[in-house]
């Protein structure tokens, strides 16, 4: 079946996309990119203020984690992401049901979302900053805005992918309306709508750190930030490293969620 | 004429496609089924059989005539015909059970009594063991089988089935045929079945209708007097072959009208 070929060929996935004799492949090379990084910067090829060894990041890592830093400043940036982006999702995934059910309400909100979409998040932070302050609210806010028109927009296509002629059987066997939505919609649309939500996420990692950049005192983006400022670019780097883990951590969580959710997707 | 169940009279169905263009479907189509019928629909691709499937149905409506179930004009989509498509038209995230109980579902029966309704149909086509498998586990003539076993598991007086074999391998094919034959012997429903295979459509009828190409209409009707059982043998008595020719030089006519040759071309 090519068809699940190329679905398992979409996931976002370190090493599970490959069969094991490959994974040996992979993990070999990052080794030697590591070991090859750390071989440039120990023979003096590179200073390590522009770009310090992966061993020095590894120090700055313990450093950090001996002074119980490391888990505030992950957290702070995972709660921000997660907040904002379920706050996101609560509002947009229903909204965007209902503008794939109906033309008529997708003609009103079509030009509202039509400005909404082309704003980055980043446009976003100088009003957030003037009405919330530099709070947790304000961080919230970003992710909010920084996700929501692209949700909805995702998910109104989601619900327009469904095949017409499912529903034309559901209300063929009986169907009303409301159950026409429970029983075929929702359902339906539910994949592509979860596969829209994981690219979401991704997009909701860089909308916390942009904020992050612009203004707070932790997180990730701050970890970076700060780093920047005392010209210890080892931390710099060490924030670049956390985002990347915590990001592919948060995938691989939501994709064995994915399949308790449509079990279907799977076989 | 009160034993008609369906009665389509005058059925003219015009669609206007996105480039303004106004096509034909069907015009002035007059086609009526007794009870207990099952008529097969033949002819070429594209010559509106599937819009007048859809109308009967109700997911098309009517540009002018009527069609008319027990002597009622149909409105909106009606349950009393079970539609089985040609595309199996299952329900991806439903093990097949929950769709065979689909339509008994909506009609608010209880789970048990609609367990063991659907377990019943579930047999009938053959699929015992399979009850908890999702669709995309299943092979092309097993969807098509939990698709009939959808249909009739709501009861519907009618069986509307819009060229369901099509898409299914010769040997599926004819077991799906044989299957189809044993439940309409079984369940004496009205069946509308719409095929472009002559043997096929002479195989299953009591009545063959041919279809004109582009606008459709119905050039022909054939009262099929092909003896029972209708299994492979049937193909070789001379009768089939008699209504075999028949049924072959008014659909060649039309495949090469539509082609725009002439008869006498080749």
């Amino acid at each position: 079946m090519p068809d699940l070929n190329t679905k398992a060929a979409l996931r976002p996935g370190f090493l599970s996309k490959f069969p094991k004799d490959l994974r040996i492949v992979s993990i070999i090379s990052i080794i030697t990119f590591l070991a090859l990084w750390e071989s440039i910067v120990q023979a003096g090829f590179v200073q390590p203020l522009f770009l310090p060894a992966p061993t020095m990041v590894y120090s700055d890592f313990i450093r950090l984690y001996e002074r119980g830093e490391i888990w505030l400043h992950v957290s702070a940036s995972a709660r921000r992401v997660l907040v904002g982006f379920a706050l996101a999702g609560a509002v947009a995934v229903p909204l965007g049901i209902l503008l794939g059910a109906s033309k008529f309400l997708k003609a009103i909100a079509d030009p509202i979302l039509s400005i909404l979409r082309p704003l980055p998040s980043m446009s976003w932070i100088p009003l957030s900053l003037l009405w919330l302050g530099i709070t947790e609210a304000q961080k919230y806010s970003i992710v909010f805005m920084g996700s929501f028109a692209p949700t909805v927009l995702y998910t109104i296509e989601a619900t327009r992918s469904i095949d017409p002629v499912l529903i034309r059987a559901a209300l063929n066997l009986g169907a009303t309306r409301a159950k026409l939505m429970r029983e075929v919609i929702l359902p339906g649309a539910l994949p592509p709508i979860i596969s829209g939500l994981k690219v979401m996420l991704g997009i909701a990692w860089t909308t916390v750190i942009s904020a992050e950049l612009v203004a707070a005192d932790k997180g990730l983006g701050y970890l970076i930030m700060d780093g920047k400022e005392f010209f210890r670019t080892e931390q710099v780097l060490l924030g670049m490293a956390l985002i990347s883990l915590t990001v592919m951590i948060i995938d691989v969580t939501f994709r064995s969620v994915e399949k308790k959710i449509i079990p279907w997707m799977e076989g | 004429m009160a034993s008609n169940v369906i009665e389509i009279k005058n059925l003219t169905k015009i669609f206007t496609t996105k480039n303004k263009e106004q096509v034909t479907a069907l015009q002035n189509v007059d086609l009526s089924i007794k009870k207990g019928e099952f008529v097969v629909l033949v002819g070429a691709s594209g010559c509106g059989k599937t819009t007048l499937i859809n109308t009967i149905a109700g997911f098309e409506k009517p540009t002018s005539g009527e069609v008319l179930l027990h002597e009622e004009p149909v409105k909106g989509i009606d349950p009393r015909c079970g539609m089985v498509f040609q595309q199996y038209a299952l329900f991806d995230w439903k093990t097949v059970i929950n769709n065979v109980d689909f339509g008994l579902k909506m009609k608010g029966i209880k789970l048990k009594e609609r367990r063991e309704i659907a377990q019943k149909y579930i047999d009938m086509v053959g699929l015992q063991g399979f009850e908890h498998v999702y669709p995309s586990q299943l092979s092309g003539g097993m969807k098509q089988r939990v698709s009939l076993a959808r249909a009739l598991a709501n009861n519907p007086e009618i069986m509307l089935l819009d060229e369901p074999f099509a898409a299914l391998d010769a040997m599926t094919r004819q077991v799906m045929q044989e299957e189809l034959i044993r439940i309409y012997r079984e369940s004496h429903k009205t069946i509308l079945f719409i095929t472009h295979s002559i043997d096929e459509a002479l195989l299953m009828s009591t009545r063959v209708a041919v279809m004109t190409s582009r606008p459709g209409r119905i050039k022909q009707f054939l009262n099929n007097d092909l003896p029972w059982p209708r299994d492979a043998d049937v193909q070789l008595l001379p009768r089939y072959q008699e209504l075999k020719s028949a049924v072959w030089e008014t659909v060649q006519e039309e495949v090469m009208k539509s082609a725009g040759l002439s008869k006498t071309a080749n």
